[in-house]
């Protein structure tokens, strides 16, 4: 397995996980601001410290040379941030220019974290597949 | 995947030259063993510049290494 699509898997189990913790505790039960921001920071952080914790093994098992993109893995990455760019912006415009007008507060934020997620995960999802499918430019 | 519309030689053209591995042809043409086996596979398409450089590893005009197959 390529190390980029090791990466790309470790981008994507952990964020998954973070996040499918999250949002169903988030709007499960409504709470004050402050303690949704912690609940937000406490997964935000744990998620951070498992994928700077797994691409440090990561490095540290992969030569020097094999860690170095090379164009297949510049290709595959630029296909997988073309789509997502869309799904962010299609999602930016949702949470910063129609909800406005109906929601407030943690709806909005919730939303926006929602589409950023959502975003990356079809992105790491499509690098995936380019890398066990096949991917020709 | 659509099916690439050219095959190639470069696993027998490996086995011909002292059983060179992926990771081998990799390295002299700058990308990675992974991106060498799809290639091989029909998996990726490479740039003319790294198709050039495998041609050159050999010593083979880039028509001995890459076949046209579509229409």
């Amino acid at each position: 397995m390529a190390y980029r699509e090791k990466q790309a898997w470790l981008t994507l189990i952990p964020m998954l996980i973070a996040y499918g913790i999250y949002f169903p505790m988030s709007l499960a039960t409504p709470r004050a601001p402050l303690e949704n921001l912690l609940l937000f920071g406490i997964i935000a952080v744990t998620q951070g410290i498992v994928f700077l914790t797994g691409m440090v093994i990561l490095a540290a098992r992969t030569d020097v040379a094999s860690r170095k993109p090379d164009e297949r893995d510049r290709a595959i990455a630029r296909r997988g941030a073309n789509i997502g760019y869309y799904l962010l912006m299609t999602g930016m415009i949702i949470v910063g220019v129609i909800m406005p007008f109906t929601k407030s507060g943690w709806e909005i934020s919730n939303a926006a974290l929602f589409a950023i997620v959502l975003a990356e995960t079809v992105s790491t999802v499509i690098i995936l597949i380019s890398y066990r499918r096949g991917w020709n430019g | 995947m659509a099916k690439l519309p050219f095959a190639n030689d470069i696993k027998t053209l490996r086995f011909m030259a002292a059983e060179m591995t992926q990771g081998d042809l990799g390295d002299k043409v700058g990308v990675t063993r992974q991106t060498i086996a799809a290639i091989e596979q029909g998996k990726y398409s490479p740039s003319l510049e790294v198709a050039f450089r495998i041609a050159h590893v050999f010593g083979k005009p880039l028509e001995e290494v890459f076949h046209w197959q579509g229409s």
